[in-house]
């Protein structure tokens, strides 16, 4: 057996595992956490399209109950699976390795953030036992989730947990990149990832305060009767969806950067090739998104009665921010150019996103317009948008760089004709599911209707959508047999099974070891992450 | 452990402080509230309360200790990197506040709202005093602390978290008055904000208190890192310059 799994005492330990400070455990718990939260919000979703497949009650005929299923599927997804996969599995495990340190630089702070993260997911799960769960959706707006009987309480602590989580998990993270490089990993040779990480964190900083602040509103308003969202006694609903969104939108970004960084080291490994325009990449895509995305979430209330200059001045400024989203595609994609390419499992992940998200964006684009967001702001379009932008383009990045560092993280190969076939079914399931779903938006489905009796046209594209649902599903199912296949039946992985360049596949052993490098790490001044030119 | 710098680890570090601290965190906090306020169940939430507050506690003190005699640090004096990274994120927990605070006072039709009683400004003005001061003598404590003095040191250090008890005695002083008035949450928008935002504000007092509890007790051993006093002492600066925003907006605009 590999060192990943085995104790101090040379046997597998779970007290070392719980009771964890090392870097590398600490991910796996944020790993095998963001999972498990993937895994049942599907399993809301796929009750939610089931309950979808026919006109009128399918399998229930309880508003209520649909919108639970619509809530924990949107929280779970959002703030206990794509969060903390991003920033917490991925982030934990990459940055000490790529910049050559021993470990974070506040280790018993790391247990601390992935437990909290535990902790939430734990309340989360609680909804389903529960009297009155939580049935605000993932936004909780006032003034429903001020009146409701549901506990909004439980939804205010979910997400304050996670949120204290991402604080000191950031500043965790933020120290370690500043204070803990290696002699030699300088600031213009950073990998991409750890440029995306960076800078995903600093939004946590800046704007998980807000969201902190919404929340906490919200329970002194239902709990403590304060009149912050109150219209009658002088308080605003608006209020809130505007703090609400100065986090949630910025969010997008705290998901889409790791995501990205992900991609670039997986596209330049299996290109054998340098990242096309890194400088550019880093100061216009990396550092722009970082810049604007405090300034755009007005896009998400273009009907909740902003005033007009608020909403016109975020038009502008939505789609100016497609242009550092637009350079990191220019430089993914260019990095493909001239480069050896190979189509193992993870490259077919990242090219995927290539299509996925280039769908998500293009429709995006007119969304950002505020006369044609009127119309569709609130049908199935804006959920299938989302969809293609968040949902889908995300967990190509999340389990294609599952696999990417599933040789370093475990110490086994999976097999890579299993690892395929989850890709195809995964890539024509969520096609098949959000193309036609992006269609019947346009046709004026609403969305979060759990009836669509007014539309009983839809029905057979909807079946379609449900059956398409079963599919990613199943996809799902193959993935989690590939993974466990791997584990139990891999073959052996080398230290650096892709020929990577950098240094978490460069300098450590597979797995890494306490402590990860056998030396302390100095490079050479013509070191480069990307550098594919020498042999 | 390794004594040479750099050496190979041979060992998986364990804590099991987090794990706890962060199982307290749920009980103390999110489970004995709504226990509480949900579900109105007396017996419940006196329980979880008695399983969560001694737990964070305990998982606190076991931290600290931990901590002083650090087994597995990675470099020192990260975490005075580390407390402006999280000041800052603080500093925007209290501006989400006043910015609400400013929207709901704009859209108000008058100002201040139907109920809100004539506010005392000597009071404040006391309470400001003694903060800025505790900023002082913290100040001074550091100083000690640099000169290794460590009596002295102690002796800053006990002055401030006075002060700071001083500051949030007259704080409780000056809810119990409005509230005796009639003055409540419910009120109206403008008592939402103040007890909302003094509130905040007064919690972040007790937490930087409590930190110095916890730098003041291992003091009186003889364990001190001077890490850390900075840290803290960067931190009680901070809610200083918070109480200023709120005395300017909340009770002199």
């Amino acid at each position: 057996m590999s060192s990943a799994t085995v104790g101090n005492s040379g046997k597998f330990s779970l007290y070392e595992w719980i009771f964890t400070t090392d870097h590398k455990r600490v991910a796996v718990l944020y790993m095998i956490g963001s999972y498990a939260a993937f895994f049942v919000a599907g399993l809301m979703a796929m009750l939610m399209r089931t309950e979808l497949a026919t006109v009128g009650p399918t399998i229930t005929d309880n508003p209520t109950t649909y919108h639970v299923w619509l809530y924990f599927h949107g929280a779970a997804m959002i703030v206990a699976y794509m969060i903390p996969a991003l920033t917490g599995y991925f982030a934990n495990y990459y940055v000490p390795l790529m910049i050559g340190a021993k470990d974070v630089a506040f280790p018993r702070l790391n247990a601390f953030s992935v437990w909290l993260f535990w902790m939430a997911i734990i309340l989360a799960l609680l909804t389903f036992v529960i009297p009155d769960p939580p049935d605000i959706m993932w936004t909780g707006y006032p003034p429903y989730s001020v009146m409701t009987a549901g506990n909004t309480a439980f939804y205010t602590f979910t997400v304050l947990l996670l949120g204290f989580s991402s604080i000191t998990g950031g500043i965790n993270l933020i120290t370690t990149i500043v204070r803990m490089r290696a002699p030699g990993v300088t600031w213009g040779k950073l990998n991409m990832y750890i440029w995306c990480v960076l800078s995903a964190f600093i939004i946590q900083m800046v704007f998980v305060p807000f969201l902190g602040d919404a929340v906490i509103m919200l329970i002194l308003d239902k709990y403590l009767g304060t009149n912050f969202f109150n219209a009658a006694m002088g308080g605003s609903a608006l209020l809130y969806e505007n703090i609400f969104w100065a986090y949630s939108h910025p969010a997008v970004y705290v998901i889409l950067l790791p995501a990205m960084g992900i991609l670039f080291e997986i596209v330049s490994t299996f290109s054998k090739n340098r990242i096309f325009i890194y400088k550019g990449a880093v100061y216009a895509g990396v550092m722009g998104t970082m810049a604007m995305a405090g300034e755009v979430w007005v896009h998400h209330l273009g009907t909740s009665g902003n005033p007009e200059w608020l909403v016109t001045i975020q038009v502008f400024t939505t789609l100016l921010i497609s242009v550092p989203v637009g350079i990191l595609m220019i430089s993914l994609v260019g990095t493909l150019y001239k480069g050896s390419i190979e189509f193992k499992t993870p490259m077919l992940y990242a090219v995927g996103f290539m299509f996925l998200f280039l769908i998500g964006g293009l429709t995006g684009i007119p969304n950002a317009m505020s006369a044609i967001y009127l119309h569709v702001h609130g049908t199935q379009w804006i959920t299938a948008h989302f969809h293609y932008v968040m949902a889908v383009s995300m967990t190509t990045a999340i389990i294609g760089g599952t696999y990417f560092i599933w040789p370093k993280l475990t110490g086994k190969m999976y097999n890579e004709t299993l690892g395929k076939l989850g890709f195809y079914l995964f890539f024509v399931g969520v096609n098949c599911t959000f193309f036609p779903w992006l269609y019947l938006g346009y046709l004026g489905m609403p969305r979060r209707y759990y009836d669509y009796a007014q539309f009983p046209q839809f029905q057979p594209l909807q079946q379609f959508i449900t059956y398409s649902s079963y599919l990613i599903f199943v996809a799902g199912l193959v993935i989690l047999f590939s993974w466990l296949h791997s584990l139990f039946k891999g073959e052996k992985a080398p230290d650096n099974p892709w020929g990577a360049r950098s240094l978490d596949w460069t300098h450590t052993e597979t797995p890494p070891p306490p402590g990860n490098f056998k030396e302390p790490v100095t490079l050479p001044a013509d070191w480069d992450p990307y550098d594919y030119s020498k042999k | 452990m390794s004594s040479q710098a750099g050496a190979h680890e041979v060992e998986w570090h364990t804590s099991v402080w987090p794990l706890l601290l962060s199982v307290g965190i749920l009980f103390f906090v999110p489970l004995a509230f709504t226990f509480h306020f949900v579900y109105k169940n007396s017996l419940m939430a006196m329980i979880s309360l008695g399983v969560g507050a001694p737990l964070t506690i305990a998982s606190i003190i076991g931290w600290v200790k931990e901590g002083l005699e650090d087994s597995h640090h990675y470099g020192e004096g990260h975490v005075v990197w580390a407390m402006p990274i999280f000041i800052l994120a603080e500093a925007l927990l209290f501006m989400g506040f006043f910015a609400a605070y400013w929207f709901l006072r704009f859209s108000a039709p008058s100002w201040p709202p139907q109920g809100t009683p004539e506010l005392s400004h000597t009071l404040p003005l006391i309470m400001t005093v003694i903060l800025v001061s505790s900023s002082f003598t913290i100040h001074f404590a550091e100083n000690k602390l640099e000169e290794g003095n460590n009596s002295g040191f102690i002796v800053w250090l006990i002055a401030t978290i006075a002060l700071g008890l001083v500051f949030l005695g007259l704080e409780a002083y000056e809810w119990a008055e409005l509230i005796g008035e009639g003055f409540t949450t419910k009120t109206n928008i403008f008592s939402t904000a103040f007890y909302s935002i003094t509130g905040f504000h007064g919690s972040h007092v007790l937490v930087g208190m409590a930190t110095f509890l916890f730098i003041l007790i291992p003091a009186f051993a003889g364990k001190i890192n001077k890490h850390f006093v900075t840290a803290a002492s960067m931190y009680w600066h901070f809610v200083d310059i918070v109480w200023l925003f709120v005395l300017s907006q909340i009770y002199f605009l």
